[in-house]
């Protein structure tokens, strides 16, 4: 990956805002993508995610603001001059075109002669490893199949920018999973600069060299997937990406914190006032079990409520106080059983205890 | 579902079907079927004076047709002409059609009842409107006139036929577009564009072709009411217009000439097997 010690940034989103009448659908975004970055938008449904990318495209219009890729801007050029390849969520490969045709569009249209561009999107096709089907109609294809045309037609014209718009959703797990590595190596072959929208964390943080975490049109966490899991900028970063407990604290005026009713500590300072406090599930442990050695900050009684058995962890419900924690723990064989109704204690430590201002959200 | 399955076994293997089918291909047999045998028979008939038909078997009537220019000129002028309004049809009907297409919510349900209000009030009644406005002293010429431009004449002959069946047959135009444009996706037509291609350039090689089984249905469509109509013609044309549907009112009503009607009738059933055979050529080809 050509990733030097400076990186050069390649596309970059200034001060863009969206309004539909009186409504700011996006109030003010600005994002700096490095070249041969692989950026995910990562949000739920409605946080703008879609809506920057087509903006990106110049398939959406912003309200305001500049689009600059490769330090030329943009914002005022038509869609067939952006040199970008899209990738569409349902695909949108055209129908009356075979799987050869539809890659060779691209190249077509930018009077690629016809000998060049049957070869290119050959060696297109073969980098999908569809070679076998180039003389298939779309229709004939199965929905990975379709995703692999409609990547190698976008990668075929060599854009400047890739443009993923929820690439993997109508596709199955096993082929998701499959498929996430594939793109994944292809865009690390080519070198290209990628943007990838999804509202699947998972997707987000494997394939990706950075992740965008929106929310109503706003950047709420920009990092790396590591950045963005461990350390969450926002309540609202650490609840959508990764699973998480979720306790109601305060602060108090000697900046001692409290929750659960008592007193815990954390590695993050906040303001005196009402706090939430996140700990992952993974990472809170049953004290006393046999081999575990591990030093625990936090301490904290409770019963359990709850228990699943998931195969590789068991998922435990337990109740503290007026709160409900979830404790995750990997099956191990020598473990000592313990039941509903059981008194445990838990331990974290205070790099795990992550407190945010508020209580509210 | 329940029914069904306590049918004996036997029905339901397509035996039930064919009893459905029954009753609709019955009404079909003697309410279509047999009177164009009927039609068939009758232009290999002799027709006298006064509207009688002799029930004798002769060649005269096709003969006849095929040997008068008058008659060959007749089928070549209503085929042409029937095209050419068809043609027309289209043109002004596809961006409407597309619009509607891309129109949504209340908007789209308010243009749809507009485009097709006119097929609520009758040919004969939307005919009388346009011989309104395209007199020679209609709204139309004197406006032409009031420019300083020569005064067309556009009534009573074959531009005014050809303004009046177009206006007509858009409302059917338009629903045929919109029934055939099921395959054209917003997202393919942002794919082409995102992949280099020009507004136009996305029309002619995205949209043009995935929208050509709506514009075979609709050229289908349009051109059999064309060569069909004959109200629009025989009160716009005033009787100087002289077409395949037209002449076979004159012939049956007029002058009383059942077998020659007749062999005028099928020969339009001709050309209809010979649209038809077009369509579905172009069919075949687009999948």
């Amino acid at each position: 990956m050509p990733v030097s010690s400076a990186p050069e940034e390649h596309l970059r989103l200034q001060n863009i805002g969206v309004s539909f009448g009186n409504v700011n659908v996006i109030p003010s975004l600005d994002l700096s993508v490095r070249k041969g970055e692989m950026v995910a938008f990562l949000g739920p449904s409605g946080c703008g995610k879609t809506t920057t990318l087509r903006i990106i495209a110049g398939l959406n219009t912003p309200s305001r603001g500049h689009i600059v890729v490769g330090g030329r801007d943009i914002t005022r050029l038509p869609i067939h001059d952006r040199d970008i390849g899209m990738v569409f969520q349902s695909y949108a490969l055209f129908p009356h075109m075979n799987v050869s045709r539809n890659v060779q569009f691209g190249l077509q249209m930018r009077n690629v002669s016809g000998r060049e561009a049957e070869e290119r999107a050959g060696r297109a096709l073969e980098m999908v490893q569809l070679s076998h089907l180039a003389h298939r109609k779309p229709k004939e294809l199965s929905g990975g199949q379709q995703q692999r045309v409609a990547l190698a037609r976008a990668l075929v014209i060599q854009p400047s920018i890739l443009l993923l718009d929820e690439p993997l959703s109508n596709l199955d797990a096993k082929l998701r999973d499959e498929m996430r590595v594939q793109i994944r190596a292809l865009q690390q072959e080519s070198g290209i600069t990628a943007v990838f929208v999804t509202h699947d964390q998972v997707e987000a943080l494997s394939m990706c060299d950075r992740v965008v975490v929106m929310r109503n049109g706003h950047v709420e966490q920009f990092g790396t997937p590591t950045e963005v899991y461990e350390r969450p900028a926002t309540a609202f970063v650490a609840n959508f990406v990764g699973r998480t407990n979720k306790l109601k604290g305060k602060i108090g005026s000697d900046g001692v914190l409290s929750a659960a009713g008592q007193q815990l500590h954390s590695a993050t300072t906040v303001a005196p006032g009402a706090v939430e406090v996140l700990v992952r599930p993974h990472r809170i442990h049953l004290q006393g079990q046999a081999g575990d050695t591990r030093e625990a900050d936090n301490k904290v009684k409770g019963t359990v409520s709850g228990l699943t058995f998931v195969g590789d962890l068991v998922q435990y419900g337990v109740r503290v106080g007026d709160d409900e924690i979830v404790v995750e723990e990997a099956t191990r064989r020598e473990r000592r059983p313990v039941g509903v109704g059981d008194s445990v204690v838990l331990g974290w430590s205070a790099e795990d205890t992550l407190v945010y201002p508020g209580g509210g959200q | 579902m329940s029914a069904a399955a306590t049918l004996p076994r036997q029905w339901r293997n397509g035996e039930l079907a064919v009893m459905l089918l029954l009753p609709i291909a019955l009404i079909n047999a003697i309410g279509f079927i047999l009177p164009v045998l009927n039609l068939a028979r009758y232009s290999f008939n002799k027709s006298r004076i006064g509207g009688g038909i002799e029930n004798v078997f002769t060649w005269d009537n096709w003969a006849g047709l095929l040997s008068d220019p008058f008659y060959l000129e007749l089928v070549f002028n209503s085929v042409w002409i029937s095209l050419a309004i068809t043609l027309t049809t289209l043109v002004v009907s596809y961006p409407i059609a597309l619009y509607l297409h891309r129109s949504t919510g209340s908007w789209r349900t308010f243009l749809t009842v507009l485009v097709i209000s006119p097929l609520l009030t009758s040919a004969v009644v939307r005919t009388y409107g346009w011989i309104a406005i395209l007199v020679d002293d209609g709204p139309v010429v004197s406006a032409i006139k009031a420019v300083g431009l020569p005064a067309p004449s556009l009534m009573f002959n074959i531009k005014g036929v050809f303004i009046g069946l177009t206006e007509i047959l858009m409302p059917y135009m338009i629903l045929a577009l919109m029934a055939g444009f099921g395959r054209l996706d917003p997202r393919v037509e942002e794919a082409a564009r995102t992949l280099g291609a020009t507004p136009s350039r996305t029309f002619l090689k995205v949209i043009l072709p995935l929208t050509l089984p709506g514009i075979a249905l609709g050229c289908l469509l349009c051109f059999v009411l064309a060569v069909s109509s004959f109200i629009t013609p025989k009160l716009m044309g005033g009787g100087r217009v002289f077409l395949l549907a037209t002449e076979i009112y004159d012939q049956a009503i007029v002058t009383l000439n059942w077998p020659l009607a007749s062999t005028l009738s099928i020969l339009v059933l001709i050309v209809f097997g010979a649209a038809l055979w077009a369509y579905s050529a172009v069919l075949r080809r687009l999948d």
